[in-house]
């Protein structure tokens, strides 16, 4: 069973079972878990005196651990490491000379706050945070599995989330539309879009034991949404109750009980009711109108279509043959649940559909080709009619008013159910089950709104608490707790519990409002403190867990190309839309399910959150640098050093295109004088700060030395890599060399880092 | 850590004027002005040539005289049945269908199997070659290597589920977080070759469960971390310059990010990322000469190809990994690690008959070629070969067809440096349940690997938040019964 982390089996294999022989294990001691911090109330928490005239209550509580352990802060970072800082950090590109030279000139005490309300508001912004929110989310715009099929419309959720972070939707907001925003918003197709979250679990398109494959998707979904919303390890009580945490068995199934009606929707039409009665009525027309050549085509197609149908009909057991012959009304819930699982494969208007139109059409004789294709040139001829696409929706639903029930199951085995359970949040602080009726005039059991109720409630400890943590994860490289969908008693505790509760409490009081939380947080010494490190301080805490100076971070793969793409002025900035394809690297085959690499330049240069995520074959750049495996949630990515990440940096042909178009950009800046002062500008452009003294006489010695190189690959007759644009008259091996600054800084530290 | 253990170990400066003296250096430049001088280029402007050279994966002598110079571990990911494969149970057939008797007491397994009926081994079993060890007619040609396996058929592991056990196996606890063997013995003894990463690990289909944690450096410095190759058709992409770029060129460029990395690096000396990544730079450049001739299997001989299974769907994944271990470790490559089912594919919790005889297809003729291979070579003798995945299987059932996993009694096997080969070591019950003769615990395994690498698995520490850290942990002994 591939599940993730169980640390209880450590104590339990080492009390019952040990060899006689065996070294002593140090044993774990459980605490009383009713008095576990994390399940405590959030009460109102004060922070600690004295507050320095002005502080920020962050400082306080920082100042409070720092101070006892004779640690200060560090000073403050300088202006330009920090505008550098903030605008990675909230965008995931470096700022501008522009915006550098407008925060250096602005001596205003409001300057830095004016600053982070920019890039908050910048459409930037939702760009970069969604990213660590799909990383939660299991987001990928594939099935998984071996046939690894495309999702055509799962990036419609990747879009929302980027808007839902842009508009600062509250968070309980956010939660409750990605829980049951159908059920809630039944009109608002951003609602039904929110529900993917639910829709991103792998799925095999080849599964016959379709009881099986449910119980699957079902464990995906308890897990993600345990892990997710409300930092427990859910998954570890599957099969039994958790041997450390106070979660039971029970509780695993009460939890998945929410979702016990739910199946994919991935035909949810996405328009709001009005202009859906229009389409339908257009609709309508077209359909009256097309209807003998349609059925003409129909009965062409039919015994082909069937053949395919039956042969992936016949391989499912006689079981599931049975519901699915049955009427569709006399299905009991659980029947409803395994015919809609195979009306995904069955059902003509699905993507996934067996018998797709190209393969049918392949199995025409060619007078019924012929026959098709003059029966299509009359279809073409009502295209005008024709409302044109309705865009859709990847979601979930329930399929209607009544759940099939949940069982226990023993040992997490399908096949062996036991008791029979309600839905539920875990029991150590909601024993009672969570009443869910059917909301008026809808088919939903109202379930998932009952669960969205429950965890967006303000008197819910864990909710709030788990995501102000993510928060200041993402702003500090580690959590207040390091294990951030972990709060139990296991995961690790925070170093700033006071903290983290009084965060969590302004979270709730500011009406959930993540913009907030960020402006709370920068706002405060310990985010704009610098970064260098001391050695007396780092004597007492070398883990800096204490935060005497600010943690420097590795950009992830997706910031270290999106940061490259925008000095090199290259970054298309277009939001939205399905996955963009860009190059492989060389001789890198086409992964199974295809990459059709775009064919517009420009296109491959758009921001990295929408290159498409094929989930068995990660884009290479970013599986080098850790991007996350999306079939489980990701809480905290791994931050490794590889030479495969230097080779990449290195020698990809993009790399080096984005050097050129840097240099490109150096060259047509105003007042490009003399080579050593255009380097300088390289520099500026990169990493947002002119060279010191000692970096422009190696600037100077390298492009002499280089150029020389250089000028002898010229005289040998070599293709050169050139400025893009070369502007007239430029000397090439100048520009050449030029090329090669670009591409050194863009494999800096100090440009792969954060400050 | 003793003061003459010659380790390469970094601390933070402990005062002003010790970060001053070694700002100019620092742990990366050290290493880096080494690597230059080993290329034989000279000294960038600025470069702190007076340093003493301390490449963290300079090769280092051994504390006392190895037996093995390089590790290849074959890891068959999900854990594989003992019962089946090299530890006979005639009891087990004989009980078969009946529960586990009351006196074994009612094990916690991950599935809850531990009422089920026991289950029957359906292999045939014969003894093999002059020692007579028993190996299953699902490994036929790896019996044929009888005679250089040690099997120890008593270890046991604390976790109960696959990552947990995964990352156990590879370093120590089932927590992740600690360095992985192969990082501690490259932190031991560097690397006997600078032009390739010293720690690699090959996989054969989706990534191992618990990804790069368990082949991470952990607390040591972070150039200690394994480089896993893709498992595409190609190990490693990006191993020549782009068009438009020369080496001469490219070598410049080099000795400009280091020169600039290294003013960047300084006011960090605490940071052994940063230094790290300066070292992955040298290494991707040597790694240009000598990765491609490294990986390229055109050049072995028919005859080669086929010993491993190239030349067969079946095992031409598996093979061609241990084909590629081979040309590693024979260039100097210290600890290889071959995944076969990578994504926990030997985990059979129902249809053994199945999953099994899939992947022992897959690996057996692999590894018998690579025993035959590296023994044909003078290899074997200082190649430590192991077998083995993170736990057992149960003898009961699992869903009538499955096993379930066993932490408390399985097999691993070692072969070739300094092994006593032809032997058995320890033993289970008569159910094959728990190890119960000379139990050896993954960190008695981890001491007799670091053992056998001329590496004493108490005295290789890393002092890391005030502990005087080692691979063990806290316990574990070398198994001597396995050694020559």
């Amino acid at each position: 069973m591939k599940s993730r982390i169980l640390r209880w089996s450590l104590a339990w294999t080492a009390a019952l079972l040990l060899p006689a022989a065996a070294p002593a294990r140090p044993a774990e001691v459980a605490a009383d878990p009713h008095s576990h911090w994390a399940f405590q109330p959030l009460g109102r928490v004060a922070p600690p005196p004295p507050a320095p005239a002005g502080a920020n209550p962050v400082d306080a509580f920082v100042l409070a651990e720092l101070r006892p352990r004779g640690l200060e802060l560090s000073p403050p970072a300088d202006r330009r490491t920090l505008l550098r800082r903030v605008t990675l950090d909230l965008t995931g590109i470096p700022p501008t000379p522009e915006e550098l030279a407008d925060f250096l000139a602005d001596s205003a005490p409001d300057a830095f706050a004016r600053v982070v309300d920019r890039l908050l508001s910048s459409p930037r912004y939702g760009e970069r945070w969604a990213r660590h929110w799909l990383d939660l989310a299991r987001y990928a715009d594939s099935e998984g599995f071996k046939a690894d099929e495309t999702r055509p419309n799962a990036w419609r959720y990747r879009d929302y989330v980027i808007d839902a972070f842009n508009r600062d939707v509250p968070y309980d907001r956010f939660v409750r539309e990605q829980i049951a925003g159908d059920e809630l918003w039944p009109e608002s197709p951003a609602a039904h879009v929110a529900t993917g979250f639910n829709r991103h679990y792998p799925d095999e398109s080849n599964a016959r034991l379709l009881p099986r494959r449910r119980q699957e998707i079902l464990n995906d979904l308890t897990d993600t949404v345990g892990s997710v919303f409300l930092g427990l390890t859910y998954e570890c009580c599957r099969c039994h109750d958790h041997k450390y945490e106070p979660l039971t068995q029970r509780d695993y199934y009460r939890l998945q009980a929410f979702f016990a009606h739910t199946a994919a929707q991935d035909d949810t039409p996405l328009l709001p009711p009005a202009e859906l009665r229009a389409y339908e009525t257009k609709l309508a027309v077209w359909r009256e109108r097309s209807r003998p050549i349609r059925e003409a085509m129909d009965a062409l197609l039919a015994p082909r279509r069937h053949e395919l149908e039956k042969d992936y009909f016949d391989k499912y057991p006689d079981e599931t043959r049975a519901i699915l012959n049955k009427p569709a009304a006399e299905r009991t819930p659980y029947e409803q649940q395994m015919a809609a699982k195979a009306a995904q494969y069955l059902d003509p208007a699905s993507h996934q559909y067996v018998a797709p139109l190209k393969d049918v059409l392949a199995r025409l004789k060619p007078a019924q080709r012929a026959k098709w294709d003059e029966l299509q040139a009359r279809l073409d001829e009502l295209a005008p009619l024709h409302p044109g696409e309705l865009p859709l929706g990847a979601c979930m639903m329930d399929l209607g008013p009544v759940a099939p029930p949940t069982y226990v199951l023993n040992r997490g085995i399908l096949e062996s159910p036991g008791e029979e359970v309600e839905p539920g949040l875990f029991s150590l602080l909601w024993p009672a089950a969570v009443p869910a009726r059917p909301p008026e005039g809808q088919a939903t059991t109202g379930r998932r709104s009952a669960l969205a109720a429950a965890l967006t409630d303000p008197a819910n400890p864990l909710v709030p608490r788990v995501m102000v943590n993510r928060l200041w994860q993402h702003h500090f490289g580690r959590g207040l707790a390091a294990t951030p969908s972990d709060l139990g008693l296991h995961g690790e505790p925070p170093t700033h519990p006071a903290l983290l509760d009084w965060l969590a409490g302004e979270f709730v009081r500011s009406g959930w409002s993540l913009k907030q939380m960020h402006r709370l947080i920068l706002a405060s010494r310990t985010y704009q403190q610098g970064g260098d490190y001391r050695a007396s301080a780092a004597a007492v805490d070398p883990a800096n867990h204490w935060l005497w100076h600010f943690p420097r971070q590795r950009l992830e793969g997706e910031a270290i190309r999106d940061s490259a793409l925008a000095v090199a002025g290259r970054l298309n900035s277009r939001m939205g839309g399905p996955g963009i394809f860009p190059a492989l690297p060389t001789g890198m085959p086409a992964p199974r399910g295809g990459w059709a690499v775009e064919r517009e330049a420009a296109e491959r240069d758009r921001r990295s959150i929408y290159i498409f995520v094929r989930r068995n074959a990660r884009y290479p750049m970013f599986d080098a640098f850790d991007q996350p495996d999306a079939h489980e949630s990701c809480p905290r990515r791994n931050v490794t050093t590889s030479p495969i990440q230097a080779l990449t940096l290195l020698n990809d042909r993009l790399t080096l295109n984005w050097a050129q178009a840097l240099a490109g950009r150096v060259l047509a800046a105003p007042g490009a004088a003399d080579a050593a002062a255009t380097a300088g500008r390289a520099f500026e452009f990169a990493l947002g700060r002119p060279p010191d003294a000692a970096e422009s006489a190696t600037l100077q010695q390298f492009l002499t030395d280089q150029g020389r190189r250089i000028a002898a690959r010229q005289a040998r007759g070599e293709t050169l890599a050139l400025p893009t644009p070369l502007p007239t008259g430029t000397d090439p091996v100048a520009a050449a060399a030029l090329v090669d600054v670009c591409h050194t800084l863009l494999n800096a530290n100090e440009f792969v880092y954060a400050p | 850590m003793p003061p003459d253990s010659g380790l390469p170990h970094v601390r933070p400066a402990r005062s002003r004027r010790e970060f001053l003296q070694r700002a100019g250096g620092g742990f990366g430049a050290l290493a880096f002005s080494y690597l230059l001088g080993l290329d034989g280029l000279g000294t960038p402007a600025g470069a702190a040539a007076a340093a003493p050279p301390t490449n963290p994966l300079a090769p280092r002598p051994p504390r006392f005289p190895a037996r093995a110079k390089s590790v290849i571990w074959l890891f068959m990911e999900g854990g594989p049945s003992h019962v089946d494969l090299f530890d006979p149970k005639p009891e087990l057939d004989r009980v078969a269908g009946q529960p586990l008797p009351a006196s074994f007491g009612r094990p916690i397994t991950s599935m809850g199997t531990g009422r089920n009926a026991l289950m029957p081994s359906r292999r045939k079993w014969e003894r093999h070659g002059e020692s007579g060890l028993w190996v299953s007619d699902w490994y036929p040609q790896v019996a044929q290597h009888a005679d250089d396996l040690c099997v120890i058929r008593s270890c046991w592991a604390d976790g109960l589920n696959h990552v947990g056990s995964v990352c156990q196996m590879n370093t120590g606890d089932i927590l992740a977080g600690r360095p992985a063997l192969g990082a501690w013995t490259t932190y031991g003894l560097g690397s006997e070759n600078s032009n390739l990463p010293a720690f690699v690990i090959l996989t054969d289909a989706s990534e191992v469960l618990g990804g790069p944690k368990n082949w991470s450096s952990g607390f040591l410095p972070a150039g200690y971390q394994g480089t896993a190759f893709r498992n595409d058709r190609t190990p490693i992409y990006h191993l020549a310059p782009p068009p438009g770029v020369g080496p001469e060129q490219q070598r410049g460029k080099l000795d400009l990010l280091a020169n600039l990395n290294r003013q960047f690096n300084a006011a960090h000396p605490d940071d052994t990322e940063l230094a790290a990544r300066l070292n992955s730079y040298e290494l991707a450049y040597r790694m240009q000469a000598a990765a491609p001739e490294a990986v390229d299997l055109a050049g072995e001989t028919p005859a080669t190809k086929k010993l491993y299974g190239l030349e067969e769907p079946q095992t031409e994944k598996f093979g061609a990994n241990c084909l590629l271990a081979r040309r590693l470790v024979e260039r100097g490559v210290r600890f290889v690690q071959c995944y076969s089912g990578s994504g926990s594919g030997w985990d059979a919790h129902t249809d053994l008959e199945g999953n099994h005889s899939k992947y022992c297809r897959q690996t057996d003729q692999p590894i018998a070629g690579l025993l035959t291979d590296l023994k044909a070579r003078g290899l074997l003798d200082t190649t430590l070969v192991i077998w083995g995945g993170e736990f057992g299987r149960t003898p009961f059932n699992e869903k009538g067809t499955g096993r379930d996993h066993n932490p408390w009694g399985f097999s691993v096997w070692m072969a070739g440096g300094g092994v006593r080969a032809g032997t058995v070591v320890g033993a289970t019950d008569e159910l094959g349940l728990r190890a119960v003769h000379e139990p050896v615990h993954v960190h008695d395994l981890h001491a007799t690997i670091l053992h056998l690498m001329g590496l004493d698995h108490e005295r290789l520490t890393y002092l890391h938040n005030g502990r005087q850290e080692r691979p063990t942990i806290n316990s574990g002994n070398p198994v001597w019964s396995a050694l020559a």
